[in-house]
């Protein structure tokens, strides 16, 4: 099972770029574009601030598939 | 290929390590079988090599922030590969430090046994000064700095 997630989607569909969405969550933009491409698993931390910044579930944001 | 300011930095160091040892690792191999190198020498070598960190890492970084005047944000991606390649370098240190001690203690026997056997040519030319271990110290710590560096830009190329 692989974590994975619709960060680029809903982003997208939300209006941020990656580095607008990096800098409010205080991560580069090198890491936004790792978690979206399933390279790096974020810490509950962070994947709890960036499903806060984009108002969804983090269960919908992320998920095993 | 784009690379980011924390990619450039570990060339930085790549770079240095790299030059350290073509610039610096030269005088200790020639002068590893000298017992007569005079103390003086070698603390003028190592002011020379202060001096050298200095320079070098005053100009390549101040060149970097002139190039990428942004700031970048240090996260939890970048912690996560600098643990995992200082643990490399860490694993790589500890093995090396126990090869570097068999290595020098082998050689004491080995001498030792040359003498027991009456062989007193070889037994001459068996010497492990102290510009000798110098030498192998600083083989080992370039090593070991090339393989952790390489690993973490590696790691920032595929994370």
């Amino acid at each position: 099972m692989i974590l994975k997630n619709n960060l680029k989607e809903v982003r997208q569909k939300k209006g941020f770029t990656q580095e607008e969405l990096g800098k409010s969550v205080d991560v580069s933009r090198q890491t936004v574009i790792s978690i979206e491409r399933y390279r790096y698993k974020p810490s509950l931390e962070l994947a709890m601030k960036i499903a806060k910044k984009l108002n969804i579930k983090i269960e919908k944001l992320f998920y095993f598939g | 290929m784009t690379l980011s300011k924390k990619e450039i930095s570990i060339l930085i160091e790549i770079v240095f390590s790299i030059v350290f040892a073509s610039i610096f690792l030269p005088y200790f191999y020639d002068n590893q079988d000298n017992n007569l190198i005079l103390i003086d020498d070698i603390i003028g070598k190592i002011i020379e090599i202060l001096i050298f960190i200095v320079i070098y890492f005053s100009v390549a970084y101040s060149l970097l922030e002139f190039v990428f005047n942004k700031k970048e944000t240090k996260d939890e991606r970048d912690d996560m590969i600098n643990s995992k390649s200082y643990k490399l370098g860490y694993l790589l240190y500890e093995f090396s430090l126990f090869i570097f001690i068999g290595y020098v203690c082998s050689k004491f026997q080995n001498k030792e046994l040359l003498n027991l056997t009456g062989n007193q040519e070889l037994y001459n030319g068996f010497n492990l000064t102290d510009v000798g271990i110098i030498f192998l110290i600083l083989v080992l710590l370039a090593f070991i700095s090339i393989v952790k560096s390489l690993y973490q830009f590696y790691l920032y190329r595929t994370v």
